[in-house]
C-alpha cells in the first residue's frame, strides 16, 4: 500500500529535522508505542500495538534510518513481526522551508503487510492504515508546535 | 476461579481459568459433547445453548460469565424418555443430515417457540439465521420447527381444554 | 409387504437420527482418551518466504508444552515430505521455504488445548520474504519466479492434459455459421463443512498399534497410505486402525491427507501419548479444503438454425503450491471431459493446464464428482450465450439439441458412454412445474416497466460412480467398493461397507437395499461403516459413488446370500432347488405358494439345519467393479428479480427436476437435493476466496466467507423423472452432488437473462450486488 501526505508545521526546519530523526522523540508519536530501545543513532527497536478491527496485536519492529541528508531528506525502513502477522514499511521524509518559522514536511510510506492483519483485516486495512498515518503526523506536528518544545 | 452453574437442571461446580469458554466447560468438564464447535468468529451457531432461557453462542461466553446461572443443552431436551417436540420434528421432517449443526439449531428453535408459539416461515428463518447448516438447505429445518410448533400447540390445547376454545 | 420391510422406494425414517437429535453423536472432537494431549500448529503469514530461524525456546518454557516439532525434526524420519493423491509431493513441514500463507511451519504439543495455543503464539519464526506468484496466467510466463525448486522441471506448469480431436474440432469451427466464445472464471471456494478437520492419533509403544479417529471420507485408503508413507517408522498395515466415526459433513474436503494429520500421528509416535488435533475454522478456511479455481475459455460452434456442432475449451487450472487435488490418477482434470453435457457434439477438444501458485493446494472434488461443476457451468453458460446470439429461447434451443432418449447408451465424442437419459423429459417437467410460458410473458411486461426479472435454465448431465478398474484408481488402488452381509440365526442382519457416510444416511439407505433384496425388515438390519478393522476394503464416499458402487456391491452380496438361501429353502421344503423361486420376498415352490420359507426361517436353518455337506452360516461379501460410471441428470429453472438500487439478486423461485434412476429413499434424496442446491447457490451469489498480490487471503474467516443462511436460501422446489441405469443392479445412479453441479449455471443464467436486453452476455460468479450495481450504472439503469 502506498500513502503520502504533506504537513505544514509551525516550527523551523532544523527543529523539525532534529525531532523526526530522533528515535526517542519520533517513536512516541507511533501508534500505541510501548517501548523504545535505541541501539545507535540510526537503529532502534520499537514495540507497538497496532491492529485492524478485531485483530489487535503487538509488533516488534526493527527500525533503521537508511538515508540521512540533514536537514532535507530522511528515509526510514521498519520491519516487524507479530504472532501471525508481519509488516514492512519504507518511509521518506522531505523538509522544505515554508515561511519564517514554518516547515513543509512531505512524507511517503510504502507498506507491505502479511498474515492475519492483512487477511482477516483485509476489508478494514486501508481505512485503519490511513487513520494511523494521519495520527502519527498530527502528533509530530503537535509535539513540534507545543510551546514547551521551544525550549528543548 | 470457582464457578457454579445449573446445567440441564443439575447443579455443578468447577474451578476454571477466567479465559475458559463456556462451550469448553460444557464439552470437556461436563462431558456433554452434544454442543459443537463449528467456527471461531461467532458466525456458525453450532455451539448454541440456552443461558437463563436465552439462546447464546457458548463459544463467545466465558464460563465465569455463566456463574450462578442456568444452562440448557441438547442433552436436556429429552425428559423421562420423551423427546421434545423439536427433536421429534427434526427427525420426522428430515431436518438433519450430518447432525453437526443440529443441537445448536434445535436449541435456537426451542427458544423461538417459547417466545413465539406459532411463528410464520419468515419468523422461523429469521430466528435460525444465526445457525449455519451446510447439509440440509434449511427447507426441512423450517418444516421441523413448524411440526414442533403444531405439536406443542396441540399439547397445550390438550392440557387446557377450557382455554382451547378461547383464541 | 414392501412397506412393512421398508425396502427401496420408501421414505423410511433415519436410524442415525436417534443419536444426533440427542446430542449423542460421536465426532472426532468428542473422542477423549486417558492421557490425551493436544496439537496446535504455527502457520506462515507469508505466501512465499525462506525460513531463517525458528526459535522454540519461549514456547518450550511454557508449563504444559511437551514438544515443538519443526521441519528439521522430520528429516531424519523422512517425513518432511509426503506423496499427494496426484503423484506430486507436499511438505508436511518446510525445512527452508514456505509456499503459501497459512502453511504449517511448526507443531506444538501440550497437555491442554489452551496451552497448545499459547505455545503457538510463543514460537518465533524469522522469515525472508520471496517473490509471490498468485496469478496462474502470469505464472506461466517465461520470466515468472519458479515456485517449486524441488522439481526437475523449472517452471510452474504441473501438467498439460487434453482430450478429443483438435484438428477435427478446428475444422468444424471453421465450417460453422456461428461461433460463440466466452472467458469464464470460476473462483476458488472452500468446502467449510460445519465440522472442521481433525484427528485423535493413538500410538501404543508396547504393541506398535496405531489407532486413529479421523475426519476422513476414505478410511481404508488412508490406512494404506499411512502404511506406505510411515512404514519405515515401524507402522505395519495390520496394526493400523483408522476409525472414521460420525463426520460432520465431508463434501470432498475430508478426502485429502492434510499435514495436520501426519503431525498428529508423528507426535503420538514420538510421545507415546494419544494426540488430538482439531483445526480452527480460520485454519480450515485459510489452509485446506479448496476447490474450483478454473480459468476457462470456452467456444461453441453451431449452425445458424441452432444445431450445436463443436466445442472447444481451454482451461488454466490454479492448483496452488502442491498438486494435492483429489482426482483419479489418470484424470488430472477430473471428469472435466463431461463438458459436452447433454448435447451430441460431433467434435470437441478440451485442454487443461495445471499451474502452481503460492496458494494452498486446491482441487478438492467439492460435491461435484471430479470437476463436473466446472464443466456443467461452462457448457450451460455457453448454451445460453448461443441462444442470446441467435435470438432463440434458451429452453427451445436446448430441446432442439438434446441427446434423444433412443440414443442411449450414448458414446460422447470425448469417449464417455452415457448410460441412460431423458433430457427433454426433465426439462419439460421443470418448465411445466414453474410455468415457463407464463414467466416469459411476465418478463416481457416487466421489461416495459424497467423491472429486471430473469429466468435461467441448467440442463446438466453428471458423471459419477468412479469407477471401472480399467480407467480409475487413486494412488494405484482401483476404485471398486464393497459390502459384507451376515445374517444371524434369528433373521437379523449386519452389513459392513467400504464407504463412509458424512450425513447421507447410509445406515438407513443401505439397510433398505438389503431389506429389498432379502425380505428382512429394515429395522432388523444394522449397517456399519468407517472402521478399517471390520469393514471390507473400499475407496470411501465422495463423487456420489456410494450408491453406484457400494450400493451395487450390497445388492450383489445380498443376491449371493439369496442364492445360498435358495439351496437351504429347497432342503427345508424338500424340493429341488430348481423348483424354488424368490417371490414376494419369500422362497416359494414354483406353483405352490403355500409352500414357502422366509429369509428369517432360512437363516435359522443355516445354523441349525443346513444341508449336509454345505458350510453353515449365511453371509457374503462382494467387491464390485462397476462396468461404467452412471450419469444422473436434471433440469433446473431459476427465476430472479434484481433490485435496481442495491444490485441485489433475489431468487424468487427455483424448480429442480432431478433424475437419479432408482430412488432408494425419496425423503433422503430430496434432502440431498436441498443441500446441494444451497451449495450451488453459495458460489453463484456469495462465496469466493481471493488473494492480494502478496498472497494474503482476503478474509479467511466466516466473517467474510459468506455461507448462505436460512435468509438467503430460497424454498427449493423439487420434482423428478426416473430413468434407471441399465448397468446398475438396482438401477440407481447416485444423487448427492447433482444439485451442486447444476445450480450455479441456472442462477448465473437467470441473472444474465435479466440483463441481456441491456447487452449483458456474461457475469462471472459470485454475482455480488456490487458487480450488478456496476453493470446497472454502466447501462444507465441504476436507481
Amino acid at each position: 500500500m502506498h500513502f503520502e501526505g504533506t504537513a505544514d508545521i509551525g516550527a523551523p526546519r532544523e527543529r523539525v529535522w532534529a525531532f523526526v530523526t530522533d528515535p526517542e522523540k519520533v517513536s512516541r508519536c507511533g501508534p500505541d508505542v510501548q517501548r523504545v530501545d535505541v541501539i545507535d543513532p540510526t537503529h532502534f527497536k520499537v514495540v507497538a500495538r497496532a491492529g485492524v478491527g478485531p485483530i489487535r496485536t503487538t509488533f516488534a519492529l526493527d527500525v533503521v534510518f537508511s538515508e540521512l541528508r540533514a536537514p532535507d531528506h530522511a528515509s526510514v525502513r521498519a520491519r516487524g513481526q507479530a504472532p501471525g502477522s508481519a509488516v514492512e514499511m519504507t518511509n521518506t521524509i522531505d523538509l522544505a522551508d515554508a515561511a519564517p518559522g514554518r516547515t513543509t514536511l512531505r512524507w511517503t510510506s510504502e507498506v507491505t503487510i502479511n498474515g492475519m492483519i492483512a487477511s482477516v483485516g483485509a476489508r478494514l486495512m486501508q481505512g485503519a492504515a490511513d487513520k494511523i498515518t494521519q495520527q502519527v503526523f498530527a502528533c509530530i506536528k503537535e509535539q513540534l508546535e507545543a510551546p514547551a518544545a521551544a525550549s528543548t | 476461579m470457582r464457578v457454579q452453574l445449573t446445567v440441564n437442571g443439575a447443579s455443578m461446580q468447577a474451578d476454571v481459568e477466567p479465559r475458559l469458554l463456556l462451550v469448553h466447560l460444557i464439552r470437556e468438564n461436563l462431558l456433554l459433547t452434544g454442543t459443537h464447535i463449528g467456527c471461531d468468529t461467532t458466525s456458525c451457531g453450532a455451539c448454541t445453548v440456552l443461558l437463563d432461557g436465552r439462546p447464546v453462542k457458548s463459544c463467545t461466553v466465558f464460563a465465569v460469565q455463566a456463574d450462578g446461572r442456568t444452562v440448557s443443552t441438547v442433552e436436556g431436551l429429552e425428559q423421562n424418555g420423551v423427546l421434545h417436540a423439536v427433536q421429534e420434528g427434526f427427525t420426522k421432517e428430515h431436518g438433519l443430515q450430518c447432525g453437526f449443526c443440529t443441537p445448536g439449531m434445535m436449541m435456537t428453535s426451542v427458544a423461538l417457540l417459547e417466545r413465539n408459539a406459532a411463528p410464520t416461515e419468515l419468523q422461523i428463518r429469521q430466528a435460525i439465521s444465526g445457525n449455519l447448516c451446510r447439509c440440509t438447505g434449511y427447507v426441512n429445518i423450517v418444516k421441523a420447527i413448524q411440526y414442533a410448533s403444531t405439536k406443542m400447540g396441540e399439547a397445550k390445547a390438550e392440557k387446557q381444554p377450557a382455554a382451547a376454545g378461547r383464541a | 409387504m414392501a412397506v412393512e420391510i421398508g425396502g427401496i422406494g420408501h421414505s423410511v425414517g433415519r436410524k442415525e437420527d436417534a443419536r444426533f437429535i440427542r446430542g449423542k453423536g460421536n465426532y472426532v472432537d468428542d473422542v477423549k482418551l486417558p492421557g490425551m494431549v493436544y496439537l496446535d500448529i504455527v502457520r506462515s503469514p507469508y505466501a512465499h518466504a525462506r525460513i531463517l530461524k525458528i526459535d522454540t525456546s519461549k514456547a518450550l518454557a511454557i508449563p504444559g508444552v511437551l514438544a515443538v516439532i519443526t521441519g528439521k525434526d522430520l528429516v531424519p524420519l523422512k517425513l518432511e515430505w509426503m506423496p499427494t493423491l496426484m503423484g506430486d509431493k507436499q511438505m508436511v513441514l518446510p525445512t527452508d521455504t514456505v509456499m503459501y500463507q497459512a502453511q504449517e511451519v511448526a507443531a506444538v504439543v501440550a497437555t491442554e488445548r489452551y496451552i497448545a495455543a499459547d505455545g503457538v503464539a510463543a514460537v518465533e519464526v524469522e522469515y525472508e520474504p520471496l517473490p509471490v506468484v498468485v496469478d496462474p496466467i502470469k505464472a506461466l510466463l517465461p520470466d515468472a519466479p519458479v515456485i517449486r525448486e524441488d522439481r526437475a522441471q523449472k517452471n510452474n506448469l504441473i501438467w498439460h492434459w487434453e482430450t478429443g480431436d483438435r484438428e477435427g474440432t478446428d475444422k468444424a469451427f471453421s465450417a460453422s455459421d456461428v461461433v460463440v466464445k466466452q472467458d469464464i472464471y470460476i473462483p476458488r471456494i472452500v468446502v467449510a463443512s460445519i465440522e472442521t478437520c481433525g484427528m485423535v492419533a493413538k500410538f501404543d509403544k508396547v504393541d506398535g498399534q496405531l489407532t486413529v479417529w479421523m475426519t476422513t471420507q476414505a478410511p481404508h485408503a488412508i490406512r494404506t497410505v499411512i502404511a506406505l508413507v510411515a512404514g519405515h517408522l515401524g507402522l505395519s498395515e495390520q496394526k493400523i486402525r483408522v476409525i472414521s466415526p460420525d463426520i460432520g459433513g465431508g463434501f470432498g474436503g475430508k478426502v485429502p491427507v492434510y499435514p495436520g494429520y501426519v503431525l498428529a500421528i508423528g507426535a503420538s509416535v514420538l510421545t507415546g501419548l494419544p494426540v488430538k488435533w482439531i483445526e480452527d475454522r480460520s485454519e480450515n478456511i485459510q489452509a485446506d479444503s479448496f476447490a474450483r479455481d478454473y480459468h476457462i475459455t470456452a467456444e461453441l460452434a453451431a449452425k445458424k438454425d441452432g444445431t450445436m456442432k463443436a466445442l472447444r475449451v481451454k482451461t488454466v487450472a490454479d492448483h496452488g503450491a502442491f498438486d494435492a487435488a483429489a482426482n483419479p490418477s489418470k484424470f488430472p482434470a477430473g471428469l472435466f471431459g463431461i463438458v459436452t453435457g447433454s448435447y451430441p457434439f460431433e467434435k470437441a477438444f478440451v485442454e487443461v493446464d495445471g499451474v502452481y501458485t503460492n496458494k494452498p493446494p486446491g482441487g478438492i472434488a467439492y460435491r461435484c464428482s471430479f470437476r463436473v461443476t466446472e464443466a456443467a457451468f461452462a457448457i450451460e453458460r455457453l448454451v445460453d450465450i448461443l441462444a442470446l446470439e441467435l435470438k432463440r429461447d434458451p429452453a427451445d434451443l436446448r430441446m432442439q439439441n438434446f441427446i434423444p432418449p433412443q440414443a442411449f447408451p450414448y458414446m460422447s465424442t470425448l469417449g464417455w458412454e452415457y448410460d441412460s437419459g431423458n433430457y427433454a423429459g426433465a426439462l419439460k417437467l421443470a418448465m411445466d412445474k414453474i410455468g415457463y410460458a407464463g414467466l416469459r410473458k411476465e418478463q416481457v411486461e416487466k421489461r416495459k416497466r424497467g423491472e429486471l426479472m430473469g429466468i435461467g435454465i441448467s440442463s446438466f448431465t453428471e458423471i459419477v460412480g468412479a469407477g471401472p478398474s480399467k480407467h480409475f484408481d487413486i494412488l494405484g488402488i482401483k476404485m471398486f467398493d464393497s459390502a459384507e452381509i451376515r445374517v444371524h440365526p434369528t433373521g437379523k442382519a449386519l452389513v459392513r461397507l467400504g464407504v463412509k457416510s458424512q450425513g447421507q444416511g447410509h445406515e438407513t439407505t443401505f439397510a433398505q437395499i438389503v431389506a429389498e433384496e432379502l425380505g428382512l425388515p429394515v429395522g432388523d438390519i444394522k449397517v456399519e461403516e468407517g472402521d478399517t478393522d471390520t469393514a471390507p476394503y473400499g475407496l470411501g464416499t465422495y463423487a456420489s459413488r456410494s450408491t453406484p458402487v457400494a450400493g451395487a456391491a450390497t445388492a450383489m452380496a445380498a443376491r449371493k446370500i439369496r442364492e445360498k438361501g435358495r439351496l437351504i429353502a429347497a432342503h427345508l421344503l424338500e424340493a429341488s432347488p430348481d423348483d424354488i423361486e424368490w417371490k414376494d420376498y419369500k422362497y416359494q415352490v414354483k406353483g405352490v405358494p403355500a409352500k414357502s420359507k422366509t429369509m428369517a426361517e432360512v437363516a435359522f436353518a443355516a445354523y441349525t439345519n443346513h444341508p449336509q455337506g454345505m458350510e453353515a452360516g449365511l453371509e457374503a461379501v462382494d467387491y464390485y467393479d462397476p462396468p461404467n460410471l452412471t450419469y444422473p441428470f436434471g433440469s433446473y429453472i431459476c427465476v430472479v428479480d434484481i433490485d435496481r438500487g442495491t444490485g441485489q439478486v433475489k431468487v424468487r423461485r427455483f424448480f429442480a427436476v432431478d433424475d437419479c434412476g432408482t430412488i432408494i429413499n425419496p425423503m433422503i434424496v430430496e434432502g440431498q437435493i436441498h443441500g446441494g442446491l444451497t451449495m450451488g447457490l453459495a458460489p453463484a451469489l456469495y462465496e469466493e476466496i481471493n488473494y492480494d498480490k502478496d498472497g494474503n487471503i482476503q478474509g479467511g474467516t466466516l466473517m467474510d466467507y459468506l455461507m448462505p443462511t436460512s435468509m438467503e436460501t430460497p424454498s427449493w422446489e423439487t420434482g423428478k423423472t426416473t430413468t434407471p441405469s441399465p448397468h446398475h443392479p438396482i438401477g440407481a445412479k447416485g444423487v448427492g452432488e447433482s444439485a451442486t453441479v447444476g445450480a450455479p449455471a441456472a442462477i448465473a443464467n437467470a441473472v444474465v437473462d435479466a440483463l441481456a436486453h441491456l447487452g449483458v452476455r456474461h457475469i462471472d460468479i459470485p454475482i455480488t450486488p456490487w458487480k450488478v450495481q456496476q453493470i446497472l450504472k454502466e447501462k444507465g439503469v441504476a436507481e
